[in-house]
């Protein structure tokens, strides 16, 4: 046992004794003198405390007088229950308040969300909710752990970009296509690269998948060539680099 | 401390059935402890004697709640009184001392003002100054192990703390305010 909880013992067996005024510092000091030095420091402040709560206690008599207002108190107010407390803590339309609030606000901005969700789909490059459409994607891809779902997502947003492109190219924002074809020929590559991570058991899905992409690079080829057809030159270098991506892509997939 | 804990097992029952009596007779067990506990860190006599009966009217609506913890009564009063005095401090904004003067609502009573009652308002002004020195825990402990009588179990249960804990705590707390009142004389 350490010296401080020796001490301490000794505190706790003669603590007792000096609330009653028994025993004197150093009466207790005399039946434990190896330890003198320690003890009579803190038999010191103890007595000090002790002697504090003697100008601490009530009044003389006034907890017996108390006793019985406090009885007459305790009869006009019941013990309530957790759920008594907690339902009279507000009134009921300050109960209908909280609970109603929430509800709405949760809803408003669901509403909310669900709005620029529905509008960021709705995007192509250049306008503000673009970033979010690719990012909503980005989401989707992350959330999405099996390897054909994840490659039919690809090829999903590679038609996607492709739309994207031929919007631009109706609206006349030529000078964002080069950015556009890039983003495509990315979602071409990311497309392929999934493709050949689907495991050897999924084998059989696997087929139907290159169908899928082939066909979609084949019809992204012959719209981008006819829209290549219909539009004025200052649009040719950034449709052609968007073909050669989708045949680079149809080669690699041969 | 287990015929006082069995007694107060019995009166609690009795009280939970809605017998004010019981809780009566709680009261009187217990209230010159917190009133102790609650006048060692207030200025006014008066204030001390409000707070405790609020402990008590609290602790008496809270009566349900206090089984489900199933803790000692002492110590769930003193928790009780913890919150009333921190709520007491937010609302009265009244931490720091206030000279003799100033003190105690007796001069408002109009009761007759004594000798023997102005000495223990300087008195009681010095051990709150010199309490008002520590650290929050050192005066908490003390407090509770010397004024309120608590023993360090029913200490750790009021300060959420281990009993080593506590007898760590009382040991640097005493050094410490063996310091201060050497400081102050």
């Amino acid at each position: 046992m350490n010296l401080d909880r020796r001490i301490d013992k000794i505190l706790e067996i003669n603590l007792p004794a000096i609330r009653d005024g028994q025993e004197t510092i150093d009466a207790i000091i005399e039946k434990y003198p190896q330890y003198a030095g320690a003890l009579r420091p803190r038999l010191e402040v103890i007595l000090w405390l002790v002697n504090a709560k003697k100008d601490l206690e009530p009044r003389q008599g006034y907890i017996s007088s108390s006793r019985q207002y406090m009885e007459h108190q305790f009869e006009s107010i019941q013990p309530r229950g957790f759920w008594r407390r907690a339902i009279s803590r507000y009134t009921p339309q300050r109960w209908v308040f909280n609970i109603v609030a929430p509800i709405i606000v949760f809803l408003l901005l669901a509403l909310v969300i669900n709005s620029a969700i529905l509008t960021a789909r709705l995007s192509i490059p250049g306008d503000p909710f673009y970033s979010m459409k690719l990012l909503t994607e980005d989401v989707r891809l992350a959330l999405t752990f099996n390897q054909v779902d994840k490659t039919d997502l690809y090829i999903q947003f590679s038609r996607e970009r492709t739309t994207e492109f031929v919007e631009l190219v109706l609206e006349g924002n030529y000078e964002l296509l080069p950015l556009a074809a890039t983003r495509l020929e990315t979602e071409i590559i990311a497309s392929l690269r999934s493709l050949n991570e689907v495991p050897i058991q999924n084998q059989a899905t696997e087929q139907p998948m290159i169908m899928q992409l082939r066909d979609t690079l084949t019809n992204e080829i012959l719209m981008l060539n006819m829209l290549k057809g219909s539009s004025p030159p200052t649009a040719y270098s950034g449709i052609e680099l968007a073909i050669q991506a989708a045949q680079s892509g149809l080669m690699a997939l041969r | 401390m287990p015929a006082r804990l069995d007694k107060d097992h019995e009166l609690i029952q009795k009280a939970q059935q809605g017998d004010a009596h019981a809780f009566g007779d709680l009261y009187e067990c217990h209230a010159p402890i917190i009133f102790r506990y609650l006048f060692a860190h207030l200025d006014s006599r008066m204030d001390a004697e409000d707070l405790t009966g609020e402990v008590f009217l609290k602790a008496w609506q809270s009566l349900p709640k206090y089984t489900e913890r199933g803790i000692p009564f002492l110590a769930f009063l003193f928790r009780i009184a913890r919150n009333v005095l921190v709520d007491h401090y937010r609302q009265s904004n009244r931490q720091e001392s206030k000279s003799p003067d100033e003190l105690d609502g007796y001069k408002e009573e109009g009761n007759s003002e004594t000798a023997e009652m102005i000495g223990n308002q300087m008195e009681h002004q010095k051990i709150l100054r010199v309490l008002a020195t520590l650290r929050p825990d050192y005066q908490t402990v003390l407090t509770l192990r010397f004024i309120s009588e608590l023993s360090p179990e029913e200490t750790a249960l009021v300060m959420k703390r281990s009993v080593g804990a506590i007898r760590v705590l009382q040991h640097r707390a005493l050094a410490t305010l063996r310091q201060e009142i050497e400081k102050t004389g």
